[in-house]
């Protein structure tokens, strides 16, 4: 499971060679091979995935960081060298800076509880932005509602872009903290957050980026970002459930008083007094997901492998493909237009409800999402009460994009 | 499987061109219904005189499947007393499941169409939606969800 493999080049990758890395991608479903167009919910895992959750289990099972034995040792290592993978994928400046949580949820709960509670006072204001996923919503709601603080929504255009110059007008002194997705899970834009954090960081305000949805697609510099939290969750970027990170700034984390209790975050514990362990572990009480924190490890390993610049050029090249075939659709709708987005498609057909396209879509064996997408004041602002989404990732084929687009037309002429 | 079976003519007939849909000149009850898992929401009046539905209107934005079962409900249910709508929504919902009650006392008529959904689990909630908002309407209870923990579905 080394990293030491070069990145394929767009031209060299051979995505049926890829696709017999994905189990998954092998089945049938309704008798019909899988169409996997969800990977915004969540993504297939390759075999080095599962097979590093297995081989952790058969031969290396063991607690971390508090067994001396050879397992334990074993353990410890896989474990943390999945921090280090994690501290380079995302160009972070210490492993320390970071943390493992069981998700993006989980990550920004963490900062929510314990960078903002304690910060946030009566008049106070958290700015959000209208594309939220409610992961960087309610947490959010839940803090002001014990602070008297309140949220601020930075609004978007009809094609899915943030209003920059509405974005400056809100960076007003009440604000504490922005938080702000890197790639929207419904529209795929890509958020200038360089750019954002330039103007956030001129008025001394931190900055949290919600990566889930960059983490597979884009190459992640938080040091050229200059963001100040980063959250990702494992299972979108083809690791396994329930895990994740936060990242932040060293001194902001020394700032921050622990999340949760327990063990492994301690140094030493009296009834009376104890003393936090130092970063990371200060953030990580309890017996994690090693197995699947090890996973996580691999699915670097293979993303690094193929390299995120082939990644990118294979989805935008999707991308374009299955839009331009979608717009052929008569009553089409897409939602989400912004230059430079990710392959992520929500789209309506006029008279079809996103439901019942998802249903006859299933039955051809493409899974697409529909719904709200954890995302109720984007479809408020869309005017819409869903949508269905497709959602590529490098795996998937224009074979793929014709067959959902054959299903398409067949559920249009069903139901109209 | 196929999927024909499910959005079949009479279904597809009752999503085009919904009957007793709008609104009543003279409600006496409504309520709102919502399925948070997919944003649909159904908005039920009802005229209710002597304890008997006299008449049932709908709106609102929701799949096939829910508008379907609202249209085919509405004409079921007038004319019936809350017991006699809630006997015809046990065999309803009986028809929905994996092992249908064989005994199911009512005749479903049109209703019957939709027991295809049996195949489709995630899309059972579109079909309960209008019988938990019809009887929270009789209850006048304002708005309901699909996901109270008290909800109106037996
Ligand atoms: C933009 C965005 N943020 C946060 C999340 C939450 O991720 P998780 O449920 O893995 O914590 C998601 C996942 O749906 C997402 O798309």
């Amino acid at each position: 499971m080394s990293a030491n493999v070069r990145s394929t080049r767009a031209a060299d990758f051979d995505v049926q060679r890829c696709r017999a890395d994905f189990p998954a991608l092998q089945r049938h479903v309704h008798g019909k091979p899988l169409v996997y167009f969800d990977n915004a919910n969540t993504a297939q895992k390759p075999l080095a995935v599962i097979e590093a959750v297995d081989g952790y289990y058969r031969r290396h099972n063991a607690n971390v960081s508090r067994a001396v034995h050879t397992l334990g040792s074993e353990a410890t290592a896989l474990y943390e060298a999945t921090r280090d993978k994690l501290r380079s994928f995302i160009n972070a400046p210490s492993r320390d800076e970071v943390i493992f949580t069981r998700g993006a949820t989980e990550s920004i709960n963490l900062v929510a509880y314990s960078w903002a509670l304690p910060r946030l006072q009566s008049g106070d204001e958290i700015l959000l932005t209208q594309m939220e996923h409610h992961a960087n919503i309610v947490p959010w709601q839940l803090v002001c509602e014990r602070t008297g603080a309140k949220i601020k929504v930075v609004p978007i255009s009809q094609e899915g872009e943030l209003l920059l110059d509405q974005l400056d007008a809100l960076l007003t002194p009440r604000v504490k903290l922005l938080c702000l997705t890197h790639v929207s899970n419904v529209l795929g834009t890509v958020n200038p957050i360089a750019r954002i954090c330039a103007m956030a960081r001129a008025r001394g305000i931190p900055v949290l980026v919600d990566g889930s949805q960059a983490a597979p697609h884009l190459r992640i510099d938080v040091q050229a970002l200059g963001c100040d939290f980063y959250a990702i969750t494992g299972h979108k970027m083809f690791g396994p459930t329930g895990t994740g990170m936060l990242w932040a700034k060293r001194a902001i984390l020394d700032a921050m008083p622990p999340f949760m209790g327990g063990g492994e975050m301690i140094k030493q514990v009296s009834f009376e007094k104890t003393v936090f362990n130092d970063l990371p572990y200060k953030f990580e009480a309890g017996t994690p997901n090693i197995a699947g924190v090890i996973g996580l490890g691999a699915a670097i390993d293979y993303i690094n492998a193929l390299g995120i610049e082939t990644i990118r050029a294979i989805e935008s090249d999707l991308l374009v493909y299955a839009t331009q075939q979608l717009n052929t659709i008569p009553g089409m709708r897409i939602f989400g237009t912004a230059p430079g987005k990710a392959a992520v498609i929500s789209f309506l057909i006029e008279g079809v409800h996103a439901h019942d396209l998802a249903t006859i879509l299933d039955t051809d064996g493409v899974a697409v999402r529909s719904g709200h997408h954890c995302a109720h004041p984007l479809m408020q602002f869309f005017g819409v009460a869903a949508t269905a989404r497709a959602s590529l990732a490098f795996y998937n084929t224009r074979e793929e994009v014709d067959v959902f687009i054959t299903a398409l037309l067949r559920a249009r002429a069903m139901l109209l | 499987m196929s999927v024909a079976n499910l959005y079949q003519q009479i279904v597809l007939d009752h999503h085009r061109t919904p009957r007793h849909h709008g609104v009543l000149a003279q409600a006496t009850h409504n309520a709102d219904g919502h399925n948070p898992l997919c944003g649909d929401h159904m908005h039920i009046e009802l005229c209710i005189a002597d304890d008997v539905l006299r008449d049932i209107a709908f709106n609102g934005e929701a799949c096939a499947i829910t508008t379907a079962t609202a249209s085919m409900m509405s004409e079921r249910v007038i004319g019936l007393r809350r017991e006699q709508i809630e006997t015809l929504l046990a065999s309803f919902d009986a028809s929905l499941r994996a092992t249908p009650d064989a005994n199911a006392a009512v005749d479903l008529g049109e209703l019957e169409a939709l027991s295809e959904l049996r195949r489709y689990p995630a899309r059972l909630k579109c079909a309960l939606l209008p019988w938990a908002t019809l009887l929270a309407a009789w209850d006048i209870r304002i708005s309901i969800t699909t996901e109270t923990a008290e909800s109106p579905l037996p």
